[in-house]
């Protein structure tokens, strides 16, 4: 058996709870390595214009969204039979907004499989636009997410908080590029809405993961970091 | 950090039983009209602790006390401490209801006549008044000449806080009031509890940490005879400072 928790807290005695909260962090870690293969995939099937892959994506997301439920039904056992309290209270509510948000970033990922098909007569605008690249530098952002599920290492949060802020600050400067091109050139206005939705979908995964980081950052010192700039 | 008026307060305060140390250095401060709950396991000193607070300890022998336990600014261990009153402030309940065999009238009645109140109608209206504050009054009104003993143990148990509530304390220790007692009971108690806290200072030791976690403003946490960790409830159960009351109120030891 795989003692996620027991790692993450450095702890030597074992509690008969500890099985079921190993189940928990085994089960949001595998979560999270398929949703970054999901989004590996359909940045690759983006940039590659491969259709099967997409419909692959489309079809995995199934995965997501059973482990989704389970992750619930998990963290909601615990809640009535155990009463967690301290770092396994504060575990078990970041593991519930965690899935939360890894289901999100899938259903982006199917969202992305979805518009690869109309976009294929406009690759070069595609990457003239840079889209490609930052599909990924975000997977890449996601790739440290999955480091800092598996480690719960803060500094890894705090690389994810930083980068994941600067590339929304990226994608933000591409779609106004991209409404450019739409006043200029009216034939392009379909594909152009399009990857107005594909750079929202990569700006919201970095918020995403930085939601992941800030929730991390929750178990292991009791922190509450969100909402940090505006405060 | 804890903010308020403040009742107790030790500094320093070691305890020896015929020698042996059992309370380490304890410095507290607990505020009035709050609820304090002491946790830890076993054998941590919680309850000699409580204990000490009314000086439920002289009657061991070879007790020993070093350091300052002050109610209301005076210290309960100077030599012209009546101790007799000292209890009347400082009232006591325990883990198991321990009624007079005697009627419920009488029981309550009990403390208020060795004081000296003899008149029937003022005594009457403090039986009463102590039985509703204690959220039996209702449930016993139409027999209160019957023994106490014919009672339920959570209505005992109730009935031990009336009578402590009726010479009129400003302190209630309470040892596991409701460890002994079915869910329902217990939840009676502990509604009891919160509702007390406006107008006495509540401490209250309990093995039962949702209880601890449910009724307490703030809780300290033994271990070994020393206090480890004395916080707002709220922090002590989301995210203790030291790893010993994590470990222990995450059932790592104890």
């Amino acid at each position: 058996m795989i003692l996620n928790y027991l790692i993450y807290l450095d702890m030597e005695n074992y509690r008969i709870f500890d099985s079921e909260l190993d189940k928990l962090a085994h089960k949001v870690i595998q979560m999270c390595s398929q949703v970054n293969l999901q989004l590996i995939d359909v940045v690759l099937a983006l940039r590659t214009n491969d259709l099967k892959l997409a419909k692959k994506v489309i079809s995995d997301d199934e995965l997501i969204n059973s482990l989704d439920v389970k992750i619930d039904k998990l963290c909601q056992k615990i809640f009535a039979l155990q009463q967690p309290v301290a770092t396994d209270l504060r575990y078990i509510i970041s593991s519930l907004k965690i899935n939360n948000d890894l289901e999100r970033v899938g259903d982006h990922a199917t969202n992305i499989a979805k518009r690869i098909e109309p976009l294929q007569d406009y690759k070069s605008l595609v990457e003239e636009l840079g889209i490609y690249e930052i599909g990924q530098k975000t997977t890449e952002l996601f790739s440290k997410v999955v480091d800092l599920v598996k480690s719960h290492d803060l500094a890894i949060a705090e690389t994810i908080m930083e980068e994941a802020d600067a590339l929304k600050d990226e994608c933000k400067q591409i779609a106004a590029k991209v409404l450019e091109e739409m006043m200029h050139q009216s034939e392009v206005v379909v594909v152009a809405t399009n990857l107005l939705v594909i750079i929202n979908i990569f700006e919201r995964i970095s918020s995403y993961s930085i939601n992941i980081a800030e929730s991390i950052t929750f178990v292991v010192n009791g922190e509450i970091v969100k909402h940090r700039k505006q405060q | 950090m804890i903010m308020s008026e403040n009742k107790i307060h030790t500094e320093n305060m070691f305890l020896y039983y015929s020698g042996k140390m059992a309370l380490n250095n304890i410095s507290i401060t607990i505020p009035e009209k709050k609820v304090t709950a002491f946790i830890g396991p076993s054998g941590c000193g919680k309850s000699t602790f409580l204990r000490s607070l009314n000086r439920m300890n002289d009657l061991i022998d070879g007790v020993r006390i070093d350091g300052k336990v002050m109610i209301d600014g005076v210290n309960i261990y100077d030599k012209n401490i009546d101790v007799v009153n000292l209890r009347k402030k400082v009232g006591m309940v325990f883990q198991k209801s321990n009624p007079f065999a005697k009627s419920i009238y009488e029981n309550v009645a009990y403390g208020p006549k060795i004081n000296g109140v003899n008149d029937k109608s003022h005594l009457d209206e403090i039986v009463e008044t102590a039985l509703k504050n204690a959220a039996i009054w209702e449930e016993v009104k139409d027999r209160l000449g019957d023994s106490a003993l014919g009672l339920s143990g959570g209505q005992q148990q109730r009935l031990c806080i009336a009578r402590t509530l009726a010479v009129n304390p400003e302190i209630v220790l309470m040892d596991e009031p409701a460890s002994a007692l079915d869910p329902l009971s217990t939840a009676k108690i502990e509604e009891l509890i919160v509702q007390l806290k406006e107008k006495y200072t509540i401490v209250i030791v309990t093995h039962n940490m949702q209880q601890a976690a449910r009724i307490s403003d703030n809780t300290a946490f033994f271990y070994l005879g020393e206090l480890i960790e004395h916080d707002k409830t709220k922090k002590i159960f989301t995210n203790p400072d030291k790893k010993q009351t994590e470990d222990y109120i995450t059932g790592r030891f104890g």
